[in-house]
């Protein structure tokens, strides 16, 4: 996984006696020879992969950066083509800027970063991206990189032109000059690339696309070859919250790591040392592993060295720690992924955005990790063809290597036709009009290369990534269930709005008889209990009316429960006002009035000024009607620990007293429409 | 929306439009009773109806036709297209009232621009509202020309030996005789064929034969075969209109002429024959009033492609499908029709009458037709 360990060409040492022969041939790889045997894993294997990973690695800095810095993201990308296979690439943001001595080393020198070091999730870490870059523009195009920087507290932005010495792996500085710069702090960064411009699955606009959905506080423009010019728009003012560096966890520790820290540490003693530069070490621990280790507490730290560090790490190992803490994750987060896919999918009018899911963090080798699914349903996305499937790595869309990747895994392995789509034999990307994002954060992501395209499996991860997709996926069933019982219900409303009536009006003039009220025959055609919210954005505040309506030929008394987001429910107002609450589990719950066949009762509902609350984030149930006369609610699951509510108690009496109530048996009656249609019955003329 | 045709004049008026029985619209009133009974009574609006389909279909050993079966469907407001048929059931008869109110009458094709103003009622195409008046037909036991709906004429024609006397659109009973008052088109048969509009008048032919293909008709008459072999020449127009059916009826009822029917040999010909002879499926309540059971199938059968090594087509899917359907079709469950179908199958080969052309033109009517019919009997 480390990128020093697992590349370092010269790592091996050759037999002694072949070691004469080989010494003469022993020399440095030069930077620019490890590059180009490395291209692959780098992401610069072909001219159109060169751009993106390009585009990807200054986005991704930009973005880091001005979050960092509490400043919301904005992000311009343009590229230009100069000749065939020539692009210029200029990525420029608003971020804090860079001090003019770092800026030769940040873009031009590899290996070199803030980031490596930090127990904390970014999306860039190990201080290669931008560089490599920067060498690749360098190598096929002879060209500079162009950089021009402003911090707040100078006037002026440096302008440098950088190319990266291949031999030494040094940053040297072509040209230098300051300019004025119409902003007040920010980065912008040209290169001129051998590279194509494609559009498609792999192409700098998917990328950015998926950048925009799980990083809705940032504004990133696109500008293409052609002139086109794409725009995702902020979608949320909120910056996420910074996740917070904490110390590395003992369990996820290597013994050259464990060198480092205790080589680099002030502190005065090993004690100190343990508990307060690793963390999950309580003092009692620290005192057990010490006794281990067989090392005194007041030892320096940098006096640690060699069979002692490795003692170290096994007492570490073999003491009971505290688990690994998840602050240093920063994950999306259900409202922001709900926002940024409506942001950037909206235009497609998808029919459902399924409350996203974000499992609790878990632990992982030492280090903590956290999964979040997105799932988008309907509308225009396509029906006939496998799913779109939006992989994420720390924030970072994942566009290569779907088929190798943990997360394709962990959807493939899921039989999808429970969950009402199509999938062959039951595993694969299932069919349908749907679009899951997931996205897997930690401070340190299992990839399968260093090109850090795919998750590598895991069991632990994959299990967490099932949990979550199914907790979506019960939600979309949910959701086509609920359609499939709205169409059910169209129909009826249809015939007892539309076409009863005015089959009343006709036959009553044709016989000359006044209409007769239609009250029985709606109830009998409908026979269910209807709940119905409507709710809309007004002047001043977000509010509407929910009708619970008594479709059926009995009077009913009928209990209603809400569940709702606890956060939603604190915020909302009703009246009349419930008869109980459990308000941190976003529940409440009415009797409501007898209501006579075909009388209805509403409650209104009122939320303060731009609440983002819509219709479907209400979960009803009612008691009082069996489940297939329920229409947009179901039956009070069994869960819930409430008194058995009174109006249980009076269906059940009620019914007891009717008796068996005999029904018309059209249950074995032709359809005579039906019957028509079929095909059979036309083969006349 | 149907192909544009020639727009008709609308609705006519005259005095000579058809008769209509005086009690003719009281049943259409009766089902808005019922209807309205059981909106009063908190029922689910239905009906029943027998079902108009080719497992409903039973043999009448009385009148030697198929006729509707028990097998009744029903049509009921639970559900969309039930509540919709309803609707529009009452849209119908409103109209209908409407029409003999201000005594006018409609072609089929009118009232289904007329449904456009019906709101959720409109007609979807003019299939649906052929399906909706027979549906009437039988629910109130009358025919369609008594709901004072017509077909636009189809103009089907007869050329041959037989008089008759019609009584023309100004009210002037005409006598015409179909060979020797027409021109080469021959006597074109109006929508109404009933007594009141016309009335045979005297024949010397010994029998009729009804015709696919207007082609052939033609050929038979230019080869002179109606005065030849003293034939009544009835053009069928490919599936015959119901005026058409009617024709043929009174013919081998009232002039007791033996009817034999020559079609192309193809599955599609066969149901031809069957609607002429035993009843068309959608129109099996009218049976016994259209449907001429002395009829006989002359040909083009299958042994004839064989016997005459008549040019041929390869059966296409679509024939062997329909061919297949015949097989559980009652009114093909003779031994006869069976084997037909089945060496129609065998052979996979179907050919047009006019393919007996290729031992020149008159050879169907010099060879093919006297052999068949002498084989028949007729001759």
């Amino acid at each position: 996984m480390d990128y020093e360990r697992s590349s370092s060409p010269l790592a091996a040492v050759p037999p002694p006696t072949i070691a004469q022969q080989l010494a003469a041939k022993q020399r440095e790889i030069s930077i620019a020879e490890f590059f180009e045997r490395n291209r692959q894993i780098l992401g610069f294997d072909n001219p159109a992969r060169s751009l993106l990973t390009t585009v990807k690695e200054a986005v991704d800095n930009s973005i880091d950066g001005a979050e960092e810095a509490g400043i919301l993201p904005d992000v311009s990308v343009a590229i230009s083509k100069e000749s065939e296979e020539r692009y210029k690439v200029v990525v420029a943001d608003n971020g804090p800027g860079i001090l003019r001595r770092e800026i030769p080393n940040v873009f031009a020198r590899l290996l070199y970063g803030s980031r490596f070091h930090a127990n904390r999730q970014a999306r860039g870490q190990q201080g290669i991206g931008i560089s490599a870059a920067v060498l690749y523009a360098n190598l096929t195009t002879a060209r500079p990189a162009r950089v021009t920087s402003k911090v707040e507290e100078e006037d002026a932005a440096h302008v440098l032109e950088l190319v990266l010495d291949t031999q030494k792996n040094q940053p040297r500085v072509v040209s230098e000059d300051v300019a004025l710069w119409d902003r007040p702090h920010g980065t912008s960064i040209e290169l001129v690339l051998k590279a194509r411009y494609q559009r498609g699955r792999q192409s700098p606009l998917e990328y950015l696309r998926g950048t925009a959905i799980v990083n809705p506080h940032a504004q990133i423009v696109l500008t293409e070859p052609d002139g086109t010019k794409v725009t995702f728009p902020r979608a949320s003012a909120e910056l996420p919250p910074l996740a917070r560096e904490t110390a590395p966890h003992p369990y996820g520790l290597e013994l050259g790591e464990l060198g480092y820290l205790l080589k680099s540490s002030k502190r005065p003693s090993l004690g100190e040392f343990l508990t307060k530069e690793l963390q999950g070490v309580s003092p009692r621990a620290a005192k057990e592993v010490l006794e281990r280790a067989g090392l005194p507490a007041s030892t320096k730290p940098p006096s640690v060295l060699g069979p002692d560090q490795e003692r170290l790490l096994e007492s570490l190992r073999a003491v009971p720690l505290v688990a690994p803490r998840s602050e240093g994750l920063s994950p999306i987060g259900a409202m922001l992924i709900k926002r940024g896919l409506r942001n950037v999918l909206g235009e497609l009018r998808p029919e459902f955005f399924a409350p996203p899911v974000s499992r609790p963090p878990k632990v992982r080798g030492g280090f903590p990790f956290m999964v979040e699914v997105g799932l988008v349903y309907g509308g225009g996305l396509p029906a006939d063809q496998p799913i779109q499937l939006l992989r994420f790595a720390n924030r970072v869309p994942l566009l290569f290597q779907q088929g190798a990747c943990a997360i394709t895994a962990a959807v493939g392995s899921m039989d999808w036709r429970r969950y009402g789509l199509d999938q062959k034999g039951g595993s694969g990307l299932p069919i349908g009009p749907m679009l899951l994002l997931v996205h897997v954060a930690s401070t340190k992501i299992p990839f399968t290369s260093e090109a850090k395209e795919a998750i590598a499996e895991d069991p632990e991860i994959d299990r967490e990534i099932t949990l979550a997709l199914q907790a979506a996926a019960r939600h979309l069933r949910a959701h086509l269930s609920r359609k499939s019982r709205r169409d059910f219900a169209s129909e009826k409303f249809a015939i007892i709005q539309k076409i009863l009536p005015k089959l009343a009006e006709k036959t009553s003039a044709l016989v000359g008889k006044p209409v007769p009220d239609l009250t029985p025959v709606v109830t009998k055609i409908m026979d269910v209990v209807n709940v119905e919210t409507l709710l809309e954005p007004r002047a001043s505040d977000v509010g509407g009316a929910v009708e619970v309506t008594n479709y059926t030929p009995r009077a009913r008394v009928l209990e209603l429960f809400l569940e709702v987001e606890p956060e939603l429910a604190k915020l909302a107002t009703f009246s009349p006002a419930p008869d109980g609450t459990e308000p941190e589990l976003g529940r409440a719950w009415w009797t409501l009035p007898r209501l006579a066949p075909n009388a209805r009762t509403r409650l209104t509902v009122t939320f303060p000024k731009r609440t983002e609350v819509e219709a479907n984030d209400f979960d009803w149930y009612i008691a009082g009607v069996d489940e297939g006369r329920l229409l947009g609610a179901d039956p009070l699951p069994g869960d819930w620990d409430v008194r058995l509510p009174r109006a249980v108690v009076e269906a059940a009496e009620a019914a007891a007293e009717e008796g068996a109530v005999p029904v018309a048996d059209e249950g074995t009656e032709v359809d005579y429409d039906a019957a028509e249609a079929s095909p059979q019955a036309r083969d006349d003329d | 929306m149907p192909p544009k045709r020639a727009r008709k004049p609308a609705t006519t008026t005259d005095a000579d439009a058809p008769k209509v029985r005086a009690d003719a619209l009281a049943p259409t009133v009766g089902l808005a009773g019922e209807i309205y009974r059981q909106l009063a009574d908190g029922e689910i609006p239905r009906m029943r109806l027998p079902l108009r389909t080719k497992q409903n279909l039973s043999f009448q050993m009385r009148e030697g036709v198929w006729k509707l079966g028990r097998s009744m469907g029903t049509r009921s407001a639970r559900k969309l297209d039930g509540a919709l048929m309803l609707l529009r059931t009452f849209y119908l008869v409103d109209f209908i009232n409407e029409m003999a109110r201000d005594a006018k009458t409609s072609t089929l094709r009118e009232l289904y621009y007329i449904s456009e103003g019906w709101d959720e009622g409109k007609f979807h195409s003019e299939d649906e509202s052929n399906l909706l008046i027979e549906d009437l037909e039988v629910l109130c036991d009358r025919l369609r020309e008594d709901f004072r709906l017509h077909p636009e004429e189809n103009g089907a024609s007869v050329i041959g030996d037989l008089t008759i006397k019609e009584r023309n659109r100004k009210g002037v009973v005409k006598t015409i005789n179909c060979r020797d008052d027409v021109g080469d088109g021959g006597y074109a048969l109006p929508f109404n064929v009933e007594k009141e509009k016309i009335e045979f008048a005297g024949t010397n032919a010994k029998f009729v034969i009804a015709i696919e293909c207007g082609g052939m008709v033609d050929r038979l008459a230019e080869n002179g075969f109606d005065e030849q072999h003293d034939a009544i020449l009835l053009h069928l127009k490919g599936q015959p209109a119901r005026s058409t059916r009617r024709f043929l009826r009174r013919l081998s009822e009232e002039l007791s002429l033996p009817v034999v029917v020559f079609t192309d040999g193809d599955p599609w010909s066969f149901r031809i024959f069957a609607s002429v002879a035993y009843g068309a499926i959608k129109t099996a309540h009218l049976s016994s009033y259209l449907a001429t059971p002395n009829a006989e199938f002359l040909g083009v059968t299958a042994s004839d492609i064989e016997n005459y090594e008549l040019p041929s087509d390869k059966l296409s899917e679509q024939d062997v499908h329909a061919l297949e359907a015949e097989l559980t079709d009652p009114r093909f469950g003779t031994a006869d029709w069976r084997s037909e179908i089945q060496l129609m199958l065998k052979n996979g080969k179907k050919a047009e009458q006019q393919s007996l052309a290729k031992y020149g033109l008159n050879y169907v009517t010099d060879h093919y037709l006297p052999e068949k019919l002498t084989e028949m009997g007729v001759l």
